[in-house]
């Protein structure tokens, strides 16, 4: 193995020199006729000889233990074969890079849903009916469901200045509370683990995002060495965070695999989905916001309420972005989390920004409102030199042309309220920000001739990892993207971050970009040139006054392998995305309803590694935005929290209807020397980071009258126009 | 799912002595049937599909009354009951395409689902439901939430509506299910004004009897305008709309429908 | 149970649990895991197939209630190699992300674009007689395929790419 590469100073733009011009273009992703054709091979579509089929067997209690499972209550339905308890099963998936099992409840319950058994048989209509049809006895405990009832826990604030003298004296105050409910990923393949054994060795196929992860959360969970596993997760029907962590399908999965001798699958009901895959917490926001009448920002205060289950370390980190947008003379963010027996919480895209710019960048429209003033330009004038909590410099930040630029665009300084018939038409903006990591990867890349292959247990779950790769490796070693080949999703190739936090191009595709260029000073060696004379371009090198064909130099294999981690830039430079949302909405004065009419994301994010995979990103963000801002809404039952809104006809993601197809996205060019070698930010979550606030300061504008308990559905958009008159 | 037995009749008397078996259930497109069966809402002993009696299918016109036979698609209906267009246009608004496809108006008239569309369009036109054994006035029929007078092993084999001189149905639908929120369904014919609201009450679709008399006398959006809404107390009140919202909406779209009759 | 069906042209004779669903008739007895199980209950459209040429949610379907019919899944419409003009226009437009609801979206396009030719209107449509394939058009009959991934404006561009090129 290769010595690490940590990120301590800023890196050369070495893609900004190479020739192959393939690196930013939008080419088609190369697995996208698999896609199409419905050949790609999501877990549970691999066919496995002798298969049993697995159905989880969930609590119908809130807390307490199973006394007692009657496995006779369905010993005599047809083609059952076992039911099985242990106590290596678990509570919910991991939480995202645990690398640990989960939570091991043994015959504990901890919340009404939780996987406590798996019924295997011989078919998935006989497993479906008798995991339903088993007889459970359990002894109950009583248990808070609530956040208002649930044991409070207290943080410490994040603060700089004395953030309550100067509310208190500043000359505008703005003072609100938001509530936001619980949201699910609601990644489209439910999911599904298949495992099979040989001899002491199991074989998982499964829907994960984190593979290097997921390996040591399941050789943790099972009780052996990881040497022992292999995971596979080559596509991936989305994640969205949900898919983060080992899921308990999964080790049920090889646990029941293990003791019958034989395939066992596990496939969720979309309804088991919603009951026990993490959710985002629902969240109680207060925003404090002290002003001068001339605009500038005093005082900044976003606390929070979250909630979480016992034993859970993750709290949803709704002020993080609050923290660093704006600069004030003092600054308070402090996070309550309510202990509950619900569905454990976990990450979902953008965890923090998703909902808490929802209510941050409202508060902001509003104290514009106050102070008579264009929102658009108390943004701009409270721009801060330097991050207001620790004062590191930003590594790169375009916030400032993102919010111009996008106005220019969007037609902002025209803005009017427009009536055409019961409709209300108005328009909002929000900033845009998330912030950029990297995280500890690892590639390999193998030269024979002129064709390259890739490989990393990277993930792609939608997300384009199979194009960016190759564009990368072909980029660097002037191939055709066509002749690199990119396996991702096996665990027995070198461990990458995963995909998550919006930080798998940056780590994944700068391991890559590591190895590549590990091949280029290879290659050059052979050529017999330094490596800053080297061209490569269509398959040929050229240096020291020669020209050859790869193919000819490169008889045999070349390999390099490549790990990067985060080093010091992560603590001298402080690296985001940003951006700024504008949305124009149509809001029917009778009914409530409002429509979105158009959408503009203007979004610096580093490097563009494929301007197609990343607009496709970040519209998808955006989407997510209308849904947060006026249709997503998990219900817990307040009695036993049971989750009510337990399908797709009852929880609405944001369907065609909803979405106009004026969704325009405009990349700033930008790089991050600090980021990382490629130069590259996080795509996938910016595009949500902002994009609600906008659509909801949009039904302000339309009706001048603002929703603080979101998502702003359709009644309480006509109680808020009834109360105004 | 519990386990069923399974049995395709191919004429009407066959599935009459199907359903004569204990616990026995009909299946005509399944669009709400076959989840209710996965969420174990409903455990037949036999299932009896109606979908191989090719009597049960068709839409035709004949002397002011379209005749619609009950296992014939909402998608069909959309496409063929051009004598009567606010009822094609209702039919092209169920669900989603693909449930048009399938899904049928015996169906979603016995099964009486409070926010569906059908028993608005059935109700709100004085439409005869036709069984195997009798036929029933729209107004006897529907007797509440998922309650008809349907008597056990009685088959829905046509619905036969009176095509009205002018008839509108808007629906605000609750936008993933794409069940009505609230859908009203207003028509003037020979047997007087009607309109019928579905999607808003506990006690299933319902006569909004107010707005009947308003309108007898005058058919017109603003005849609608001096009534007070519905008391919002009886109506369904869940995660998708408060009761005041609903009962809000029956009169917003009371009028609505009612300028969309007038054309 | 047995019952028979033609998919993809070929005949089947399957036998079954009278409990299966069409959908899973399809996966699990023909192996034919093109078609996608979202929800198992008909709100995804992830398992949309043509049923004697019209688009349904095969999780809706029991197998029992299909003998004889004709069943066209994905795999019936193009392979890698030899894609359909719909199949073509989702990858250059990146009408898609994770993918797993791409091969009901293009079994619902291809129905739709039928339907549309036909001449069947939609509450939507502005004239009754003559339906266009507007973007209005394609997000109402489109709206029972979701796609979490959100890429529902590109698949809309990706529609109406191909049905250019088929005119």
């Amino acid at each position: 193995m290769k010595d690490t590469f940590t990120m301590d100073c800023p890196q050369p733009r070495l893609l900004d020199e190479t020739h192959q011009g393939v690196i930013g273009t939008g080419m088609d992703r190369p697995d996208g006729p698999q896609k199409v054709s419905g050949t790609a091979p999501y877990t549970a579509d691999n066919p496995t000889e002798g298969v049993a089929h697995g159905a989880l067997v969930r609590a119908t209690v809130t807390r307490g233990r199973v006394a007692g499972i009657d496995r006779a209550s369905i010993a005599n339905l047809p083609g059952v074969i076992d039911v099985i308890t242990d106590p290596r099963m678990t509570r919910n998936p991991a939480q995202g890079m645990a690398g640990e099992a989960p939570v091991q409840p043994g015959d504990a319950v901890h919340y009404h849903g939780q996987p406590i058994a798996l019924v295997v048989a011989e078919t998935f209509e006989a497993a479906r009916d008798a995991a339903q049809r088993l007889k459970v006895t359990y002894t109950t405990e009583n248990a808070a469901v609530t956040p208002e009832n649930g044991e409070h826990e207290v943080g410490e604030p994040d603060a700089a200045g004395d953030f309550q003298r100067a509310f208190d004296s500043a000359e505008v105050q703005l003072d609100r509370e938001y509530t936001t409910p619980s949201q699910v990923s609601a990644a489209m393949e439910p999911h599904a683990a298949i495992a099979e054994w040989k001899g002491n060795e199991v074989t998982l196929r499964a829907a994960q995002q984190m593979v290097r992860f997921n390996k040591a959360e399941l050789a943790d969970t099972l009780g052996i060495d990881e040497s022992q596993v292999r995971i596979l997760s080559p596509f991936v029907g989305g994640g969205f965070g949900s898919k983060l962590g080992l899921g308990p399908e999964a080790a049920a999965a090889c646990i029941a695999s293990q003791k019958l001798g034989r395939p066992v699958r596990v496939v969720m009901p979309r309804q088991t989905v919603f009951d026990c895959v993490l959710r985002r917490s629902e969240t109680k926001q207060r925003v404090r916001l002290g002003a001068t009448k001339d605009g500038r920002l005093t005082a900044i205060s976003h606390d929070d309420q979250v909630s979480n289950l016992d034993g859970e370390g993750f709290a949803e980190p709704t002020s993080q972005a609050s923290q660093f947008l704006y600069g004030a003379d003092g600054l308070s963010f402090t996070q309550t989390v309510a202990r509950i027996a619900a569905t454990p919480a976990g990450s979902v895209r953008a965890p923090g920004e998703a909902v808490g710019m929802l209510a941050f960048e409202s508060a902001v429209d509003e104290l514009a409102q106050e102070l008579g003033m264009d929102p658009l330009e108390l943004r701009l004038k409270n721009i801060p030199a330097t991050h207001p909590l620790d004062g590191r410099p930003y590594s790169v930040r375009r916030l400032a042309d993102c919010l111009t630029g996008g106005a220019e665009r969007f037609g902002w300084k025209d803005r009017a309220v427009k009536r055409e018939g019961d409709w209300l038409v108005g328009m909002g903006m929000a900033s845009a920000a998330r912030s950029n990591m990297l995280v500890k990867s690892a590639a390999r890349v193998r030269l024979t001739g002129d064709r390259a292959v890739v490989e990393t247990d990277m993930t792609d779950i939608g997300t384009g990892t199979y194009a960016i790769l190759a564009q990368i490796t072909a980029e660097m070693l002037g191939l055709p993207p066509a002749q690199v080949e990119v396996r991702l999703g096996d665990s027995d190739l070198p461990g990458a971050s995963g995909s998550g936090g919006s930080f798998g191009a940056n780590s994944a595709g700068s391991a890559t970009f590591l190895a590549a260029k590990d091949l280029r000073g290879q290659i050059a060696e052979r050529l017999g040139c330094a490596v800053d004379d080297l061209t490569l371009q269509d398959g040929r090198a050229r240096g020291a006054n020669r020209e050859v064909a790869l193919s000819e130099l490169v008889e045999a294999e070349l390999t390099a392998e490549a790990t990067i981690e985060a080093g010091e830039t992560a603590e001298t430079h402080f690296s985001s995305g940003f951006g700024a949302h504008f949305a124009e909405v149509a809001v029917n004065e009778w009914t409530g309803e409002v429509r979105v009419r158009r959408m503009l994301g203007v979004m610096a994010m580093g490097r563009i590694l494929n301007e197609k995979t990343a607009r496709s990103q970040a519209i998808g963000g955006m989407v997510w935005g209308i849904g947060g801002a006026l249709t997503e809404e998990m219900v817990n039952d307040s009695r036993d929290g049971h989750v009510v809104t337990r399908d797709l006809a009852n929880y609405h993601v944001a369907a065609h209807a909803d979405v106009p197809r004026d969704m325009q996205v405009v990349f700033l060019e930008e790089r991050d020397d600090w980021a990382n070698p490629i130069q590259t930010k996080g795509i996938g979550e910016l595009g949500i980071s902002g994009a609600g606030a906008a659509v909801l300061n949009a039904i302000a504008h339309a009706t001048g009258v603002r929703i603080y308990d979101f998502p702003a559905t359709p009644d309480k958009v006509i109680a808020a126009l009834e109360a105004k008159g | 799912m519990y386990s069923f037995d399974f049995a395709r009749p191919t004429s009407v008397a066959d599935a009459v002595a199907a359903l004569g078996q204990e616990d026995a259930q009909a299946l005509s497109g399944g669009q709400t049937l076959i989840p209710t069966l996965k969420q174990r809402l409903a455990s037949p002993s036999v299932l009896v599909s109606l979908s191989a009696i090719a009597d049960l299918k068709g839409v035709s016109a004949e002397g002011g009354t379209l005749s619609i036979g009950a296992g014939t698609t909402h998608a069909t209906v959309a496409a063929e009951a051009g004598a009567y267009p606010a009822l094609a246009e209702l039919a092209g608004q169920i669900g989603d395409p693909a449930v048009r496809n399938r899904g049928t108006i015996g169906g979603s008239i016995a099964n009486n689902d409070p926010s569906a569309c059908y028993p608005a369009a059935a109700l709100g036109s004085g439409a005869t439901i036709v069984t195997n054994s009798r036929e029933i006035a729209a107004d006897d029929y529907f007797q509440g939430m998922f309650t008809t007078a349907l008597e056990e092993g009685e088959i829905i084999t046509a619905v036969r509506f009176p095509i009205p001189e002018k008839a509108a149905y808007i629906k605000f639908q609750q936008p993933a299910s794409r069940f009505a929120l609230v859908g009203v369904y207003v028509s003037k014919g020979a047997g007087g004004v009607r309109v019928a609201v579905t999607g808003a009450s506990n006690d299933g679709v319902f006569r909004w009897s107010e707005a009947e008399a308003a309108l007898a006398g005058d058919f017109s959006a603003g005849a609608v305008e001096g009534l007070a809404a519905p008391s919002g107390a009886d109506m369904i009140s869940d995660l998708h709309g408060s009761g005041d919202y609903r009962a809000h909406l029956v009169k917003v779209l009371t009028k609505r429908a009612v300028a969309k009759a007038n054309g | 149970m047995k019952t028979t069906l033609t998919v993809n042209g070929e005949a089947h004779e399957v036998t079954h649990d009278p409990r299966r669903s069409l959908l899973d008739t399809l996966r699990d007895d023909l192996r034919l895991t093109g078609t996608k199980k979202g929800c198992d209950h008909g709100q995804c459209g992830a398992c949309t197939v043509l049923l004697n040429g019209e688009r349904v949610n095969s999780c809706l379907c029991l197998t029992a209630m299909h003998d004889g019919d004709e069943v066209t899944t994905i795999e019936g419409i193009g392979s890698p190699e030899r894609l359909s003009a719909l199949q073509k226009a989702f990858v250059e437009k990146d009408g898609y992300q994770c993918g797993f609801c791409t091969p009901g979206q293009i079994m619902s396009a291809t129905a739709m674009l039928r339907e549309i030719s036909e001449g069947a209107p939609s509450y939507v449509s502005d004239d009754l007689e003559v339906p266009k394939l507007t973007d209005t058009e394609m997000a109402e009959r489109m709206s029972g395929n979701l796609c979490r991934c959100s890429a529902y404006p590109l698949i809309r561009e990706a529609i109406a790419m191909a049905s250019e090129v088929s005119q």
